[in-house]
């Protein structure tokens, strides 16, 4: 038996609440990430991430506190991504309820984190999160840090490689140039960085449809898939990816077992 | 029923607490193992890394592993089913040796196994109250036990094949994560919890 192919559901936070507004009308609380994410969990989504995409300081007390109302609510695993700079800061969201910690920028300023980390935590809590853009003109992608705002000149496949020999458990692949386009994900970069490296990889960015999820799935030996916008603005659900999965014959967890 | 969760300081107990909490029990996170003793059942947690839970462990190894043989209800969960075994690759020290044999790294390509899984030759009576298709795992070691015996029931990451539940005395382990396996691995915790207490 092999690994089920895994769904990712991503909720960008701020503050503690849902950043992006969601098409659903039958929530109480269409701001709450945990009535959102329990919503996932029972449509079959496989895990949770919350990007905490305001990271400031005084804000960071409020995102372990959804973490911890989460946890105690949603039965599958949780990353907590975004603002994460410090050894401290994983013992901290993972005390708090989170059992992954995607570390980005921090990583490329300085990659002994992620040895440390893994070291402290282990390996399989320690999410490597690389945000990739295409080199203009040519083969390849960069990696950018600050939320995409800047160029590290460094080329993803072999960072990512980096990482896993660092001691990275996982590695969160975000297509800069697809994120939020909606039209499908990097496939050629999914597969180039799933083809060298032994860990896990999560497609990111640029699901504008099921479909997109099983080309990503079945043209690339990626683990999972990440979806955001279009789970929360109800162009899809998870059980519908997982349904147009199952017809690729492409194995994930069912649903409601 | 008072439910003490053996608190290495590695790293998240909060699902697991609540699910417990779900199932009824009363619970609290303990850092001391000695004090860990004085409960209805214990549980060793699923986080954090071999050598710095062994060495967490250490002052209270023997009065453990004794109370366990003496049959108090046990529950381990990942790192806290392969303290049950003797040794481990990952790091030094000693577990608590109620089942022989060794934790080892995993023989596969894809290392750490991270996501879900399916049980296989699944005898363990708790699969009957509470039955489990997939599971979520969360690990790069697994454990050989001495005796095939102790193994209720098996899953495979690529070609390895390695005990998912095993059983010795009133103690219960699993290698899989049911506080994170969603509503069916909450059933599973409860119905183990249930099984301690009758």
């Amino acid at each position: 038996m092999t690994l089920a192919r895994r769904i990712i559901a991503c909720l960008d936070v701020a503050g503690g609440r849902v950043v992006k507004g969601t098409g659903f009308v039958d929530l109480r609380d269409a701001g709450d990430p945990m009535e959102l994410a329990a919503r996932y969990e029972r449509d079959g989504a496989d895990e949770i991430v919350y990007l905490d995409i305001s990271a400031g300081p005084e804000q960071r007390a409020t995102l372990l506190e959804l973490v911890s109302r989460t946890a105690e609510g949603v039965f599958i695993p949780l990353t907590v991504g975004g603002g994460i700079r410090t050894c401290d800061d994983v013992r901290r969201a993972l005390r708090a309820g989170a059992d992954k910690v995607g570390i980005n920028s921090a990583a490329v300023e300085r990659p002994s984190l992620l040895t440390e980390a893994a070291d402290r935590f282990g390996s399989q809590c320690i999410v490597a999160s690389i945000d990739a853009k295409r080199r203009a003109g040519g083969g390849g992608w960069d990696v950018w840090v600050g939320g995409g705002r800047r160029n590290t000149g460094l080329d993803a496949v072999g960072w990512a490689a980096r990482c896993a020999a660092a001691g990275g458990g996982e590695i969160l692949l975000t297509s800069i140039d697809r994120d939020g386009a909606r039209t499908g994900y990097d496939v050629e970069l999914t597969r180039t960085v799933a083809s060298e490296v032994d860990i896990p990889v999560v497609a990111s960015g640029g699901a504008g449809t099921a479909a997109h999820v099983v080309d990503v799935l079945t043209q690339s030996d990626a683990d999972a898939a990440l979806v955001a916008g279009i789970l929360h603005d109800g162009t899809t659900s998870v059980s519908a990816i997982k349904r147009c999965l199952a017809e690729a014959d492409v194995l994930t967890r069912a649903s409601l077992v | 029923m008072r439910v003490t969760i053996f608190d290495y300081g590695a790293g998240n107990l909060h699902s697991l607490e609540k699910a417990l909490v779900l199932a009824g029990a009363t619970v609290r996170a303990e850092s001391d193992p000695l004090r860990c003793l004085d409960t209805d059942v214990l549980v060793l947690p699923g986080v954090g890394a071999f050598g710095h839970a062994a060495t967490r462990l250490a002052p209270a190894r023997s009065a453990m592993a004794a109370a366990l043989e003496g049959g108090l209800p046990a529950i381990g969960i990942c790192l806290g089913m392969q303290l049950l075994f003797e040794s481990s690759d990952e790091g030094a020290g000693c577990g608590l040796g109620v089942i022989g044999g060794r934790v080892e790294r995993l023989v596969a390509t894809r290392v750490p196994q991270i996501g879900w899984n399916t049980l296989e030759e699944g005898v363990d009576p708790l699969l009957n109250v509470a039955p489990l298709s997939w599971v979520y795992y969360a690990n790069s070691f697994v454990t050989r036990p001495a005796r095939a015996e102790s193994v209720t029931a098996w899953s495979t990451h690529e070609g390895d094949r390695f005990p998912a539940v095993v059983r010795h005395a009133r103690t219960i382990g699993v290698q899989f994560h049911p506080e994170k396996s969603s509503a069916a691995g909450v059933r599973f915790l409860a119905a183990a919890l249930a099984e301690c207490s009758g």
